[in-house]
């Protein structure tokens, strides 16, 4: 298939970034700690973890494979939390940590990265917002300032906030409004499976509430969220430890911690009855399905079976799914699924999450054909739990994807993972204990897993009914 | 097998580069002394078929990942077989003459990989990324997906259904519309100019005919086969070796010559009521190896393609009427182009062409100053460090160099060519390369709002 263009994202929420050459990967430890020479074959990843007396958490992890570096600044805030009539707000806030700060102007934070052979992002996902940089190692000193700099100090004007509501609505029409699917199922699903409003509102923002945002509802979240005690540091990559440890104590050990506000329930009832919900697509030509279940708590022993039960029912194409819909039954020409879907991976959230698959489909199969040849694989799965070949391919594919991940974009695959395990559990080491626990699962926890969380009462499903048929009616002018 | 070295000390000398800063700002702490950059060693080697092997030790994950790169990309198509490639391509998933697909998709699950085909305008790639200690295993795999694929009959229709679906699909994405215009009026009636098969001719594709492509594009004289990760070479190049030196299958053969350069063209269609207009403009420009790509691509840089450009500074950060507007080389063997891209918010479609034209102008008129250009100059240097610091990247640039015909130093002595570029380089390749008269566009928007805004440029 030909590459049609990729759009090149910038502090943006939902793209991956970079182009097709850069997308990944670096060694995950020390040349005297690789993980193949681990004596259980684990992955050992290194880990250094304390915090600043102003709270913030700061994670170094060294890899000394080439000579560039991860500065990656996560803060605890996410677009579940963002305020209940400023839908978008969250992700809108995102995009002024680009636009200047006391020491470094508009442009001058991209600059400083660019010109210094850097590349930079931001994201804002459930539960964070991120920062990173990837850049050559000896840049890290004036990265580590200027990402101080906008912690202490983000400078916010009405020019530049006027500025970015028009980029930021100009996102949202390149990625939802003007494009097929556009929205599915990342966005539907949740509003549609969740009740909580933390977890079912639209996070990619209302036009006409990301145009109400004002400079000091701005300044607000800023002074709200945005402090040491609220975020994690993590650098990965070549540096000296000593040397990072006192630049980083340098410029953000004065930067004053705030009272935070306590944290909202995020809890979401057990759903007991299957949800539907859909919509006419008018720039769609072909019908799609999405189907969502609410998975299990981070780090029980069921979510660590989920994670197998998304390996063997939907990843790749030995997977039940894609065996049964796509080569035997030639409903679907393909299964795309995860838990926190198109937005990050199950080792990057925090509170409630669902599982979500999708599907495009011809007119010629109805969206209940669909479904009940999923019900039929799922049925199965609950009721026999999975082959001993199927749970065997599930763990070499769970570690493997779980080594592609840590790998992702020069090392930031990493630092994303110890900031979330940072942020979320104060305890970035859990990153060497993922593979122990998906090892513990017993072939009798998936099924029990399986007969809960794949109930039909947790399923929630998505219909998109295409508004356009045929070609799309497209006329040249001269 | 020897180690290239490339010395930094000269890329990244300059303190961090900013403009002058006012007094009350601190200005950032210098940069430190740049670590040389070790390009990863290949050891290098042909078959007795003909077939070259790059084999790349590189990084300490336990995983491999393995690339035969073929050339058997759309532009080997004929007139009326555009997409035959991808069905070709496709197909070939579908089993090996002694095992079924589902059997070679749970062989490469079990080794941690999947088995990808990707067919693009130039080559196919087929690849998988497995553990390591399964790397001798997945080449005897994928050599028996490449040499002996089953393309069986019976799932002929299923998967060109799916192919079916995936063109509809993509035709109702504004930027895949505006793509396969463009395509068609920079290369015209070559492959490169047929983005799209019709829907009837795609279901008329027989068995036949994807039999007689893959048996005149795959073959040991069309290939090339990289590995690069972590593995154990003396096993793997017997692996390599058992399973590939008996290949044989297609001869080498030319692609269609590039077309002559086709003047300033333009195009609109209709996208009723769309909140944006989406637009694509450029034209051809040298190929990678003439002696100005390294400074046509610190132009592109300059001008589009980085977030600190000045068409992203201008129309983004300072007027917001776009979100992710970039411009990019698009280099084929014997031919190449460049186009800048955005989706503009539809009212101020014209105003945003206004402002990209001007910063081509400028550039063309105004060598950049020597700051700005360093700036850039380390940014692509950076870039590509990282480019070389993944094992698919790795892979990358090696196939880069192959299939444009570099040279065995293209990749060790690109940093140092980069730096030798100077300002006025910059405007001379901009003047000569990026003429605005000679510049197609090509406008995807609300015809009723937009036609009026871009009258100037219709012409």
């Amino acid at each position: 298939m030909r590459l049609v263009i990729a759009i090149v994202t910038m502090a943006t929420v939902f793209l991956p970034v970079a182009s097709a050459d850069l997308v990944p990967s670096v060694a995950l430890a020390e040349q005297n700690a690789a993980p193949a020479a681990a004596k259980d074959n684990r992955l050992r990843v290194p880990v250094e973890y304390y915090k600043l007396p102003n709270g913030l958490k700061v994670v170094l992890s060294r890899d000394q494979t080439t000579p560039t570096a991860v500065v990656a600044v996560y803060y605890n805030i996410g677009f579940r939390n963002e305020p209940k009539d400023r839908t978008g707000f969250a992700h809108l806030f995102e995009h002024m940590m680009f636009q200047g700060s006391a020491n470094l102007g508009k442009m001058g934070f991209i600059r400083l990265v660019e010109s210094n052979g850097g590349q930079l992002n931001g994201s804002t996902r459930f539960d964070f917002t991120n920062y990173y940089q990837v850049v050559p190692s000896n840049v890290l000193e004036p990265v580590l300032w200027a990402e101080a700099d906008r912690m202490r100090s983000l400078d916010i004007d009405i020019e530049n906030l006027k500025n970015q509501q028009e980029v930021v609505k100009n996102e949202v029409k390149v990625n939802v409004l003007n494009q097929p699917y556009g929205g599915f199922p990342w966005i539907d699903l949740p509003m549609t499976a969740n009740e909580n409003w933390y977890n079912a509102h639209n996070f990619y923002g209302d036009l006409a509430q990301l145009d109400a945002a004002t400079v000091d509802e701005v300044r607000t979240f800023f002074k709200t969220f945005y402090a040491p005690n609220n975020a994690a540091l993590v650098v990965t990559g070549d540096f000296s430890p000593e040397q990072v440890k006192a630049w980083i104590e340098k410029y953000f050990g004065s930067v004053p911690a705030t009272k935070l506000p306590s944290t909202p329930d995020l809890k979401e009832p057990r759903q007991e009855k299957e949800k539907r919900a859909g919509r006419t697509d008018p720039l769609a030509n072909r019908p799609a399905v999405g189907i969502a279940y609410h998975v299990p708590d981070r780090f029980t022993p069921e979510w660590y079976a989920f994670g197998l039960l998304d390996e063997a029912l939907a990843q790749g194409s030995d997977s039940l799914l894609y065996d049964e819909l796509v080569r035997k039954k030639g409903l679907t020409g393909g299964v795309n699924a995860g838990i926190n879907f198109g937005l990050g991976s199950m080792f990057d959230y925090s509170g409630p999450m669902l599982w979500q698959a999708q599907f495009f489909h011809d007119s010629s199969v109805t969206s209940d054909g669909l479904l009940s040849a999923i019900d039929s694989i799922v049925e199965k799965v609950r009721k026999d739990g999975l082959d001993q070949s199927a749970l065997d391919r599930a763990r070499v594919k769970i570690r493997s994807d779980l080594y592609a991940n840590l790998e992702q974009f020069v090392g930031w695959g990493r630092a994303n993972l110890l900031a979330s395990f940072a942020l979320f559990d104060d305890d970035p080491s859990k990153i060497n204990q993922l593979e122990e626990g998906f090892d513990k699962v017993t072939p009798a926890l998936v099924q029990k897993t399986a007969q809960e969380y794949l109930r039909p009462g947790n399923r929630t499903v998505y219909v998109i009914t295409p508004g356009k048929t045929g070609a799309p009616n497209e006329k040249e002018a001269r | 097998m020897k180690s290239v070295i490339i010395p930094l000390l000269a890329v990244f000398a300059l303190a961090p580069q900013q403009s002058t800063p006012p007094v009350s700002q601190q200005k950032p702490p210098s940069a430190g002394t740049p670590k040389d950059f070790v390009l990863p060693a290949a050891r290098r080697f042909t078959l007795a078929n003909g077939l070259p092997v790059t084999m790349v030790p590189f990084g300490q994950v336990p995983k491999a990942t393995i690339r035969l790169v073929v050339a058997a990309g759309n532009v080997y198509e004929g007139k009326d077989e555009v997409w035959l490639a991808d069905l070709t391509g496709n197909l070939m998933r579908e089993g090996t003459t002694t095992q079924s697909a589902d059997v070679v998709a749970q062989a490469f699950a079990g080794m941690g990989g999947e088995l990808g085909i990707s067919v693009g305008p130039d080559t196919t790639s087929i690849t998988t990324e497995v553990l390591s200690e399964r790397a001798a295993d997945a080449v005897r795999l994928l050599a028996d997906v490449a040499q002996r694929p089953r393309l069986p009959e019976s799932e002929l229709e299923r998967v060109k259904g799916n192919l079916l679906r995936n063109l509809a699909i993509q035709k109702s994405s504004p930027q895949a519309v505006a793509q396969e215009r463009f395509s068609k009026l920079l290369y015209g009636e070559h492959p490169y100019g047929r983005v799209f098969p019709s829907e009837s001719s795609l279901k008329g594709y027989t068995l036949e005919q994807v039999r007689t492509f893959q048996r005149d594009h795959y073959g040991a004289a069309r290939a090339r086969l990289y590995v690069a990760g972590v593995f154990d070479a003396a096993p793997l190049e017997a692996a390599i070796k058992q399973s590939f030196e008996g290949w044989t299958g297609a001869k080498a053969s030319e692609p269609p010559a590039a077309p002559a350069s086709t003047g300033r063209q333009f195009a609109m269609i209709d996208r009723a009521d769309a909140p944006q207009s989406t637009l694509m403009l450029g034209l051809r420009v040298p190929t990678a190896s003439h002696k100005d790509w390294v400074a046509l691509e610190l132009t592109d840089a300059i001008l589009g393609g980085a977030f600190a450009s000045r068409i992203t500074a201008n129309i983004r950060e300072l007027k917001g009427y776009a979100y992710s507007p970039f411009s990019t080389l698009e280099p084929h063997p014997g031919l190449a182009s460049w186009f800048e891209t955005a989706d503009v918010t539809t009212g101020v479609t014209g105003a945003s062409l206004k402002e990209i034209y001007f910063e081509i102008d400028r550039l063309r008129k105004e060598a950049p100053s020597a700051a700005e250009l360093q700036g850039m100059k380390n940014n692509l240097a950076g870039l590509f460090i990282m480019q070389n610091a993944s094992r698919a990247g790795v892979i990358s640039r090696l196939n880069f160099a192959d299939t444009h015909k570099l040279g065995p130093d293209y990749l060790s002595s690109f940093v140092k060519r980069l730096m030798a570029v100077t300002p006025e380089d910059v405007r001379r390749v901009a003047t000569e390369c990026l003429t605005p008269d000679k510049m197609s566009l090509v406008v995807v928007g609300d015809e009723k709002t937009v036609k009026s805004q871009v009258t100037q440029w219709a012409q």
